[in-house]
């Protein structure tokens, strides 16, 4: 199916589902954070997107990587020092 | 994502790396297939190697001399193991006199345009990382833990058109639906994957005095995977340029993909960030996952 632009469509659709997370989360005595998907307001974007950032200061991030294998041939040749290639599928510096 | 946090976080291999050791991290999908002298240089290391047959994976460790003799090649995580292996490799490599040989650098006499894709001039790279907020059952397994605790990185490239349309206060189609296909996915376990266009049940996104907002809901024909976002974040502009983007997307993700197995059970609250790349980190040079191979698939 096409995409389809539809915001009142989906503003029912968010209601609906706070009405059944409050029904569940009554019934099991929990609380159904996050159940909905519901509308993000500015504050907890700000605060997501604080969250979800790397730490620049990870053990593997302060290693000097080089991208291509023809750049690390030509360092090791300078400085005569051997090649350690970490090679996987997708790249290992993100990909994932 | 398991060697971020197992084998790259061990003090004693971060600090060979950093002085005795050059250094280099790839997507070996593109060198194994390149048909070019950086490929050429690695399928040479790697064919010396049990995972020579260059249709498959060859994903590991290798060390090798400036020459493409290859030293070792391991296909395990175990820091205790790797640091005695590259230990072990580097007092051969000493010993053997490798270091002093006289070596010529390569230069690249063909480059594969295939896998060496790079941004239109006057694109944008936008740096995203994904994590799932909650929903594992909690586990004593140290990998299974990683996994469940980890950010995932890719890297959104806005085209020059989308760029000045941006700018205008615009955010294209052909924008939204990568940003969708390509980006709102679970890859915190592993290379996912990513939605086809007829997955696309819904999207929306708009830009209005600098707010950017919008939703999406992507899911296949079965129904066993899908992802109910809404977008919220801000766009800044300088003259002709977009000087910030910043933009989460939350909402309930449901199901996995072949290699990223152990999703949480049901649906999952799972949290993306955008953010205007800076140039800052090294990872901001790598093209999408979404590209590779096929640029102008991904930028269509």
């Amino acid at each position: 199916m096409p995409a389809h632009t539809n915001p009142g469509r989906r503003r029912r659709g968010v209601a609906v589902c706070h009405l059944l997370s409050a029904v569940a989360a009554t019934l099991s005595g929990t609380l159904a954070a996050f159940a909905c998907g519901d509308e993000l307001t500015m504050a907890e974007f700000e605060s997501l997107h604080k969250q979800l950032q790397v730490a620049a200061d990870a053990p593997w991030r302060t290693i000097p990587w080089k991208t291509a294998m023809l750049d690390a041939q030509q360092a090791a040749a300078r400085e005569g020092k051997p090649i350690f290639v970490w090679a996987m599928d997708g790249h290992p510096l993100g990909c994932t | 994502m398991l060697d971020r946090e197992s084998t790259f976080a061990d003090p004693q291999i971060v600090k060979l790396l950093k002085t005795r050791f050059i250094p280099v991290a790839i997507d070996q999908a593109n060198q194994r297939r390149q048909q070019d002298t950086e490929g050429e240089f690695y399928r040479k290391i790697a064919g010396q190697g049990p995972r020579n047959n260059f249709q498959g994976t060859t994903q590991g460790f290798y060390i090798a001399t400036a020459a493409g003799k290859l030293l070792l090649y391991n296909n395990n995580r175990d820091p205790a193991k790797v640091r005695r292996l590259m230990q072990e490799k580097l007092d051969e490599f000493e010993a053997s006199g490798a270091g002093r040989a006289a070596v010529s650098e390569l230069k690249p006499t063909r480059v594969d345009p295939r896998y060496n894709a790079r941004l239109p001039q006057g694109g944008l790279v936008i740096r995203v990382q994904a994590k799932v907020l909650d929903g594992y059952q909690p586990t004593a397994n140290r990998w299974r833990s990683i996994f469940q605790s980890a950010m995932s990185r890719d890297n959104l490239w806005v085209s020059p058109e989308e760029h000045q349309a941006l700018v205008r206060g615009e955010v294209r189609r052909s924008l939204q639906e990568r940003i969708a296909r390509f980006h709102l996915v679970d890859n915190t376990r592993g290379e996912p994957p990513m939605w086809a266009r007829n997955e696309i049940q819904e999207l929306e996104m708009t830009l209005h005095d600098g707010r950017l907002s919008g939703a999406a809901h992507l899911e296949t024909a079965r129904g066993d995977r899908g992802f109910q976002a809404e977008l919220l974040g801000v766009v800044e502009v300088e003259g002709q340029t977009v000087v910030r983007f910043d933009l989460v997307a939350k909402g309930l993700f449901w199901g996995e993909g072949p290699y990223t197995r152990g999703a949480p059970q049901g649906k999952f609250p799972l949290g993306i960030s955008f953010t205007l790349a800076d140039g800052s980190d090294l990872a901001d040079e790598l093209p999408p996952q979404g590209a590779r191979g096929w640029l102008q698939g991904y930028l269509r």
